[in-house]
Formats: structure tokens, sequence, C-alpha cells
């Protein structure tokens, strides 16, 4: 864990092409250089790591216990403000988006972001999304 | 004032509307803020003007009440810094304003105090405050008492070193620093002079090491001053983090209620509520000034409903305990120690990262009753009037690190309904002798203020929308109106221009809720949840929207 959470490695890998406010792109399309590939298979030692990482960094304080969604949006949703891709979700930690999200660039190596990407990303989406009925 | 009065009573001397007439009360006017943040705190009627601030951005609002329509005179948009919505804990939200000498005076959220120019809305002063970058956000009313502005922080989520800080009227100027905890120098207090009587040093002695340097002790709540004894009253809020065993001791000041001098911040005398907080019972809420025939004697006494559950009477001169009793359903404790003015805690209720889950534990960390939702006092029927909640919680810490301008929490608190199924209560208290008078029960937990007014008419509101009028001696329902969004503001009462009495409150859900019941949210295609399971109807009933209602005869 603790080599998990140094930022001892560097972030290579990261294009600094990629670093827009918004990370919006002409016509929806990411530019080649931002298509990251997650290094790791999202095995179950590798989404265990990542849900550890994703409490002990605090990620729950914002978006709930289970990322189920708290002052912070819902990540089990199946639904993404800045996509859902394992590249736009690494970009989303690695750089924080507007509005409360902090930019863990630097805090977590790249390996714990990925990591957290392949917890987020196994996390099951309820069936119930989006209709919500009343008896 | 933002609770009407220096000794924050709500009360409205008002009594053209009376218990005989409240049934035939009709809206007059109503407004959309334009916001969807929980709206939270209350207007603010000056003279013919009434200013209403919205939750994030933060807008300032100026209604001229003496035309039709009541069309603005002009609108304040100040620039808040969006990355502090992520410092909040729960929600963006604004407990309101306060008026002096021609100011308009309240924090942005951001970390800012502003003067607004009350005739033409023009910026008079800005102060940066508070850190975001540490945690810090201002959510909170600031408070008047002489020439000092009193404002302080929020942030028990994210680890801060708590502190309210007096300004100077006239040019915002920061002249005084006060700490919750922490050395004597820091705290502003001298042990031994006056009525402070504390041992030296008991804001670090109190918690292990350092820990008190990011041990959290917020003022997120409310602020009320003694003129003749020249001291405000606030209440602090919890130590962090949740897990107790990262901070050894007793905490002082987190969960207390302090006595300073507005002047220079000096503190004089100071009570904890919930000494080393197991379950996030900050004390916040509001300290009502008020004189009672205590025990047979006329006491200055202030009355504190806490989130831990037990309503306090306290001597205001001297902090001394007169009456401790549990207004909700309580288990963490048997009881408070009259003499000691300790609790009387439930050992198997203390919560730490080596108890593993700890069940059955209420009131919840929502509290017996939520600091958000003030208290009102009438010296006419000499009864408190308070929004409640029946939850109860399960609390499983864990060790968590700190890093600055992230939550530092250590918990996870799930909630269920307590005994009887009701989900709140609005309730009447009479503080000398800790007892409930009559209650209202309602399904969801009651998160708004009240006002009460001499016309012995009682308001409050609903999270499920409706806006209420009680009668204040007995609790029998009057008249209700369904605002369109669940009420977590506090109701006004004020005479306008045309010397008719009426009655303000926002609709606009959010604040926890907007963390707990996720479905009442629409604005974000990407953030769709599921009911919360402790209150699954109420998205059935009301969705986030901000608006400001008036109502008359």
């Amino acid at each position: 864990m603790l080599a998990l959470l140094t930022a001892c490695d560097r972030p290579d890998g990261i294009p600094p092409s990629i670093r827009y406010p918004d990370h919006v792109s002409a016509g929806g399309n990411l530019p080649p250089a931002g298509d990251l590939q997650n290094p790791f298979v999202a095995d179950s030692t590798n989404v265990a790591d990542g849900s550890k990482i994703f409490s002990a960094m605090n990620c729950d304080g914002c978006h709930g216990g289970g990322a189920t969604g708290w002052v912070g949006p819902s990540l089990v949703d199946g639904r993404w403000r800045y996509g859902g891709s394992d590249g736009a979700v690494f970009q989303s930690i690695f750089y924080g988006r507007p509005r409360g999200m902090p930019a863990y660039g630097g805090i977590l190596s790249t390996g714990a972001i990925w990591k957290i990407v392949s917890y987020i990303r196994a996390q099951p989406v309820p069936v119930t999304v989006p209709t919500e009925s009343f008896k | 004032m933002p609770a009407k009065d220096y000794a924050a009573t709500r009360y409205s001397g008002l009594s053209q509307i009376t218990t005989a007439n409240a049934p035939r009360l009709r809206a007059v006017w109503s407004f959309s803020t334009g916001v969807l943040g929980g709206h939270e705190g209350q207007p603010l009627v000056v003279g013919s003007t009434m200013y209403v601030v919205t939750p994030f951005p933060n807008v300032l609002y100026a209604f001229d009440l003496t035309h039709e329509g009541y069309p603005l005179k002009w609108k304040y948009r100040p620039d808040v810094n969006p990355s502090s919505v992520g410092i909040a804990c729960c929600d963006a939200i604004n407990r309101g304003a306060v008026y002096s000498g021609g100011k308009i005076i309240y924090n942005l959220l951001d970390g800012h105090t502003v003067a607004v120019d009350a005739v033409n809305g023009r910026e008079l002063w800005k102060t940066q405050i508070a850190d975001i970058g540490q945690g810090e956000t201002t959510p909170m009313a600031p408070f008047v008492a002489g020439n000092r502005v009193i404002v302080g922080p929020s942030g028990g989520e994210f680890g801060i070193y708590g502190w309210v800080k007096g300004l100077d009227l006239a040019t915002g100027k920061i002249l005084w620093t006060a700490h919750n905890m922490g050395p004597d120098s820091l705290m502003l207090a001298r042990p031994g002079r006056g009525r402070y009587v504390a041992d030296p040093n008991i804001g670090v002695t109190t918690w292990s090491g350092d820990s008190w340097r990011r041990g959290g002790a917020p003022v997120w709540g409310w602020i009320s001053y003694d003129p003749q004894l020249d001291l405000i009253y606030f209440g602090t809020g919890n130590p962090g983090p949740y897990n107790t065993e990262q901070r050894p001791g007793e905490n002082k000041w987190t969960n207390s209620v302090l006595a300073r001098r507005p002047g220079d911040g000096s503190l004089v005398w100071a009570y904890q509520f919930t000494p080393h907080d197991s379950w996030d019972f900050d004390s916040n809420a509001e300290m009502i000034l008020a004189d009672l025939v205590v025990g047979g004697r006329l006491r200055k006494v202030l009355v504190h409903f806490d989130k831990n559950g037990f309503a306090y009477t306290l001597d205001r001169v001297t902090g001394e305990l007169l009456v401790a009793e549990p207004f909700a359903n309580v288990t963490w404790a048997k009881g408070v120690n009259r003499t000691s003015g300790v609790p009387i805690v439930d050992t198997t209720k203390i919560t730490g990262a080596s108890r593993g889950d700890v069940k059955g534990i209420c009131p919840s960390l929502e509290g017996g009753k939520s600091p958000a939702s003030p208290a009102a006092y009438s010296p006419r029927t000499g009864l408190f009037y308070t929004a409640t909640n029946n939850l109860c919680m399960n609390f499983a810490a864990a060790p968590v690190t700190r890093i600055p301008g992230t939550p530092y929490i250590g918990a996870t608190t799930p909630y269920m309904v307590g005994p009887g199924g009701n989900g709140g209560a609005f309730i009447a208290w009479d503080a000398a002798r800790g007892r409930k008078v009559w209650e209202i029960k309602e399904k969801f937990p009651v998160w708004s203020g009240s006002v009460v007014t001499a016309g012995d008419v009682v308001f409050f509101g609903t999270l499920d929308g409706w806006f209420k009028a009680a009668n204040a001696r007995t609790g029998r329902q009057l008249w209700k109106f369904k605002v369109g969004s669940g009420v977590m503001g506090a109701p006004i009462s004020f005479r306008g221009p045309d010397g008719k009495q009426y009655v303000a409150i926002y609709a606009g859900i959010g604040g926890d809720w907007f963390l707990l019941s996720g479905d009442v949210r629409s604005d974000d295609p990407a953030d769709v949840r599921p009911p919360a399971d402790f209150a699954a109807e109420l998205g059935r009933h009301t969705s986030q929207g901000g608006i400001v209602w008036i109502f008359g005869l």
C-alpha cells in the first residue's frame, strides 16, 4: 500500500496536451495523445487495492462509501460528466475537475490512480437506473 | 439580524395574524432564486426592503416591498471561487445576512465576508477570513455586536483548526482571531482571571500530541449577545476526525458553548456538551437568551438544543448547568450529571476504529435537532419551539489521513428511523423544567427553523414541502401550504410598508438532504441515485428548487 500511495514514480505517459480545464474536445473526440490505457488488468487484487486507496485518500468523503454519491456525484450509476472510459476517469482524478474535485496528480502515483480507476470501473451499475417508481 | 434580536429568539411582536385567522393565510408573492442548492437561513427585512442571499453563488437580492410585485431594487452578484463547492461538506448553503449601520453583511462560500451598501448594493468592503485550501468554507450568517462583525468557518469534516474572528464593522479589517482549542494564547484565554477557571492550556492538554491543530471545532451556526454582560455566545462543532482513536482526550473546546467578549475576543467561560465526541454531535445550534424562573429563582439563562439529543438550560453569566433533559430519543448517554455537567455515557455506544460497527446509536449524526434549524422562543408562552429528528445510526469508524482540502472523516454511518416510525417532529419545550409540552409528528425529519408571534402562532416547514402554522400554546395545526420544495429555511414575520403582517419562508431542499436523498436532484444527468433507504418516499414529494414565499391575510 505504501508504495502505491507515494508519488515516487513520475507521471510518465501523461501528455501535457490534454490539460484543458474541462477536457472538452472538438466533436467529442479526444486527441490521440489523450487515449490512455490502464496498465493494470481488472483482477480482484487490483480492484481491492483500488478500493483501499479510494478510502485512504478520502475519496469516499465526497463520493460516499461504495462511491454511491454524497456531496460529489455517484460513480456507480453508469453516468459520467467527463467521460467514463479508463483514460477519462484517470484524467478526472489526475487533474481534478471544476467545482471541487481536487487534482490528485503528484499526491498519488500514476499506478495508484490507475488502481482507483480499476476499482471504480469494476463496480456494478444498479439495474434500476434510470427509473424510480413509487408505490 | 438573522435571528430577529440579540437574544436569538425569533419572536415577532406582530399580532395581526392570530390563531383565529391563520387558517385564512394565503400566498401573496413568490420568487425563484434561480439557484438549486439548499435554501437555509432566512430573508432579512429592513425598512421597506427585503434582502435574500442565495446558496452558492451567493447572489444578494434586494426587493422593494413598496411596489406591486416587489420588484428588485438591485442584485449583487459576487465572484465566488467555484472550488469552494467541493470544500463544503454538505451542500453549498448559506445561512443569511445581517444588517448594521447601513450595510448588509454576509459570507461568501469561498471564505470571504462582504459588506454591501443596503441602499444601492455597492460593495463597501470584502475581507478574506478563511482558507478553502485548508478545508474552510463560510456559510454561516455573520453577527454584529457593537462595532464588531463576528464570523466563523465550517470545516469540521476537513480537519480545520477552528476559530472565530472579530472584524471592524466600518472597514472589514480583522481585529482579532480566537481559536477554539490550542494554547491559551491562541484561544485568547486567561485561566484564573475573570470567570474562565479552566486549567492552563486545556485546549492542548485535552488532546493527544498536536491533534488539536487539525481538530475541527468549526463555527457554522448562530451567535447571540447579551449587551448588559457584554458577552457573545456561540457553539463549536465536532472534533475531527470522527475516528476517536486519533484524538484521545476530552478535545476541549469542541462541541461546546463559548462566551467571549466581542471587543477583543477574550474567552470568559466555556462549557462542553459532549466531551471526546464519538458521534459527530456538533454544538453549533443557537443559544437563545431568556430570563426564566428555574428552581424558584429568576435566572439569566441560555437555552440550547444540542445535536446530542439533550436540551440544556445554562446560567449565561457563569456557564453553570441548570437543566439538561433529552428532547429526542437518546441511547448514547443515560443522562447528564447536573453537578459535574458531564454526560453519563453508555460505554457500549463509544465508537472508534478498533470498536467495529457500533449499532443503535440515537440520535444519528444529523442530530436530535439540526443546528441548521434554529428554534424560537415566545416570552408570551414561555415556551421554546424547535424542529427535531427521530433518527438513529450505526457507526463504523476507520483511520483516516488528513490531506488539506479533502474530507477528514473516517466513518461510515447508515441511518434508520427511530422508535415510533416518524422521522421527526416539531415540538414545544419548557426549558425551565426540561420537558416537552406538545409535539406535531412528521413522517420525515423536520429541518426548518421556526418563528413564533405575538398572535401565538408558530410557523415551521417540512422536508416534503409543507409550510405550516400551529397554535403556539396547544400545538393544534391551523394552516398549511405546499411551497414547491422541501423546507430547510427559517421563517420570518414582518410588517410591510402597507402596515400588514406577513410571513416569509424559503422553499428549497438541499443541505444534508442533498447528500442523503440524492434522488431529490434532477439537475445533473450524470448523477442518478436511488432513494435513501430510511426516507425512501421523500423523492415522491419534493425536488430541489429555491423559492422565496410571502404569505399574508
